[in-house]
This record gives C-alpha cells, sequence and structure tokens, in this order.
C-alpha cells in the first residue's frame, strides 16, 4: 500500500541537545491523534524511517517501541506496523496530550501569581476588547 | 518487532572493537599515548577529535597496516592484522582510486579483489549514491570519488566498516545521501561502524556512541542517550572537551 501521508514533518527540525526517539513519539503521536496519521496506515519500516532521517537506527527502532507501548501502533507478523484502529486507544492519547497540555498552562499562570482560570476569563475579556 | 529489539540492545553483544593500551611514536613524536576503549558490535562510534589527534593512526593499526610499539588492539577478539582485513572494510583518508578506469571497470577489478564483494549491494548502492557506471574515474568530481569510495567500502560484507574521514571535500548533498546510506546498511544486519571524522553536524544524529580523542590520548567516551538526557548535544560535548 502507498503511504499517502507524512509521518513526520518534511521540515521537522530534531533538537540534537535532547534525546530523538522522545522527539519522534512526541511528533508521531501528535500525528495520530489530529488524524495527519489515519487509523490503520502502514508505517515505514524502522530502516526506512532512520535511512529517512539519517538518524541511528537505534533511535528509530526505540520510536516504534515506545508507541507500540502506549499502544498506538501495532506490529503484525511479516506485515508490518500499523496505526491502531482501536479509538479509545488514540482516545487516551488525546487526553495525555492535554494533560500535558494543561500542566505546562498552569505552571506559566503559577509563574504569573495567576489560576488557569483567571488566564481564561482574561482571555475572554481581552478578546472581546479586541473586536 | 524482534529485529528491532535486537537493535536496541547493542550492549548486550559482543565486543567488535577493543584497544589495551596502545602507544605509537613515530620519529620520537609521540602519536598514540595509551589508548584503551572498547566498541560493541552494531554500534555506530563517532571516533572525534581535531586534526593531528592520532585518528588515522589508531584507524590503521586497528585495520593491520600499522603496527603499534605496545599494547594490543583486537577484532572481533583476535588480534589486528593482515589476517583480519577480512572482517574489516576500510574507507582510508586521501585514497586515490585507479583514474584511468570507468566506474563499471573499477567494480568488476573490486569484486576480483574483495572475496566478501556482494554485486547486488553494489548495484543499489550505485542507485542510492547516484553514481554513474560509464564515467571515468578520473573526471568525477571529488564528492562523486568519495561516493564511489563509500560504494566500495559498503559493497563488502564486512562486519565492521571503519570510515576515516569520509566528508573532506564533499558537498552537502553527498554528505545527506552518504549519510543515508551508512544508515541503511547499519540497520540491514549487525554491523558495526566506527567513523573518524571531525565534520560532526552531519554526523551527530547516527552516532550512538563517541570517543574523544586529542593528542593522542582517549579525552572522552560517551554514550550520546545519556549525553542527551543531560540536555548535551555531541557537538556541545565536543566544544566543552576540546575547546
Amino acid at each position: 500500500m502507498e503511504q499517502s501521508y507524512e509521518l513526520l514533518p518534511e521540515q521537522f527540525q530534531i533538537n540534537p541537545s535532547l534525546p530523538i526517539y522522545e522527539q519522534f513519539v512526541d511528533a508521531i503521536r501528535g500525528r495520530i491523534v489530529t488524524g495527519l496519521i489515519p487509523p490503520g496506515s502502514r508505517l515505514p519500516s524502522v530502516r526506512e524511517l532512520a535511512a529517512g532521517r539519517s538518524v541511528n537506527p537505534t533511535t528509530a527502532a526505540r520510536t516504534y517501541q515506545e508507541l507500540e507501548r502506549i499502544g498506538l501502533i501495532v506490529t503484525r507478523r511479516g506485515q508490518g506496523t500499523f496505526v491502531t484502529l482501536e479509538e479509545a486507544v488514540i482516545a487516551e492519547a488525546r487526553k495525555t496530550i492535554m494533560r500535558k497540555a494543561v500542566l505546562e498552562f498552569k505552571i506559566i499562570a503559577e509563574s504569573l501569581g495567576l489560576s488557569a482560570e483567571q488566564m481564561l476569563n482574561f482571555d475572554k475579556e481581552d478578546s472581546n476588547d479586541r473586536q | 518487532m524482534t529485529d528491532n529489539n535486537r537493535l536496541s540492545v547493542p550492549y548486550n553483544e559482543p565486543v567488535a572493537v577493543e584497544c589495551q593500551d596502545v602507544r605509537l611514536t613515530v620519529k620520537k613524536k609521540m602519536i598514540l599515548d595509551g589508548i584503551s576503549f572498547q566498541i560493541p558490535t552494531g554500534s555506530i562510534t563517532g571516533l572525534l577529535g581535531p586534526n593531528g589527534a592520532g585518528k588515522s593512526s589508531l584507524l590503521r593499526i586497528l585495520a593491520g597496516l600499522t603496527l603499534p610499539d605496545s599494547g594490543s588492539a583486537q577484532i572481533f577478539g583476535k588480534p589486528s592484522g593482515v589476517d583480519r582485513l577480512g572482517v574489516l572494510s576500510m574507507l582510508p583518508d586521501r585514497a586515490n582510486l585507479p583514474g584511468w578506469l570507468t566506474v563499471e571497470q573499477w567494480l568488476g577489478f573490486a569484486q576480483g579483489i574483495y572475496p566478501d564483494w556482494d554485486a547486488d549491494k553494489a548495484e543499489q548502492l550505485l542507485l542510492q549514491l547516484s553514481v554513474s557506471t560509464e564515467v571515468l574515474i578520473s573526471a568525477m568530481s571529488r564528492g562523486e570519488e568519495a561516493r564511489l569510495q563509500l560504494l566500495t567500502c559498503l559493497s563488502r560484507k564486512a562486519p565492521l566498516i571503519m570510515l576515516d574521514e569520509p566528508f573532506t571535500g564533499v558537498d552537502l548533498i553527498s554528505r545527506e545521501r552518504i549519510a543515508s546510506a551508512v544508515v541503511s546498511e547499519l540497520a540491514d544486519g549487525a554491523r558495526t561502524f566506527l567513523i573518524a571524522t571531525h565534520d560532526i553536524r552531519e554526523m551527530e544524529l547516527l552516532f550512538d556512541r563517541l570517543i574523544l580523542m586529542g593528542e593522542g590520548k582517549i579525552q572522552g567516551i560517551e554514550d550520546v542517550d545519556t549525553l542527551r538526557r543531560s540536555g548535551k548535544s555531541v557537538e556541545s560535548r565536543y566544544r566543552e572537551v576540546f575547546a
């Protein structure tokens, strides 16, 4: 089956000062959750991923291991690796991203001496003012 | 996933290269001053250091082309030497291919020299590295010749590949092609790479281990994942050690 999506955007920038497989996992998880990589899609092989990005094959292998551990991808013996068809798993991954975003939001709010709610109220007033 | 699992645990695999207290003096000048390290099978190790650090001398000792004054160098558990040439494929620094041959003639020649030559692999690499077969080697650009040399090196089935400055005089696109070819080679089996270079940027995503060498001594041996976990890149570590 021809691949009709991009596993990672062509211009994906790797930060060489952080573990690379974590950057790959975050990016691919985001793309699965938002549907950019549809459920059931066949993923490139570890080797193709590594060669395509010129990263160590271990990095590519670890990326898939981690995605497999959280259930977002499944390996079918002799057929390859696919995005899960289980909506519940994708929904759970979506929650993980949301939790992380909310946590970051709260940390910023806290550093400003505000609650998350005060920040959201501010946003409401601010956008009313601008209209 | 058996393939993936195997790739992720290279440190449990046998040792591909081992040096113990290797010393070399040339004309009373200390070139290698007590070099000791190990490389596990399946690793892509970067041998990094400034010019004159002793990297090429070390590779020549591993290849059995130079004898150390003292100390031992072992390849897959046996001492380096001419009889170990069959298990390693080396891309030497400043190599010259016979300019009067065409690429096709050279490849025919290489097939005759190397008992472990893989003609199918050579075909595949010709495409991957975009090397055309009818050209005279003397008419090739530096980048093309570098790609042909790498092709020659990778078309053997030897389990240990040593590359000495594979990027010297090579343009950006060729560098990317070379890096990508190296990756797909590694991923298809248990090959071990030892790559001496000072062009860190093109290669830093490839390495899983670093051997930092300066003034004939080991200045550091690093696990690249551990470095990144502490917020450092290969390049920043290199600067820390050598700046």
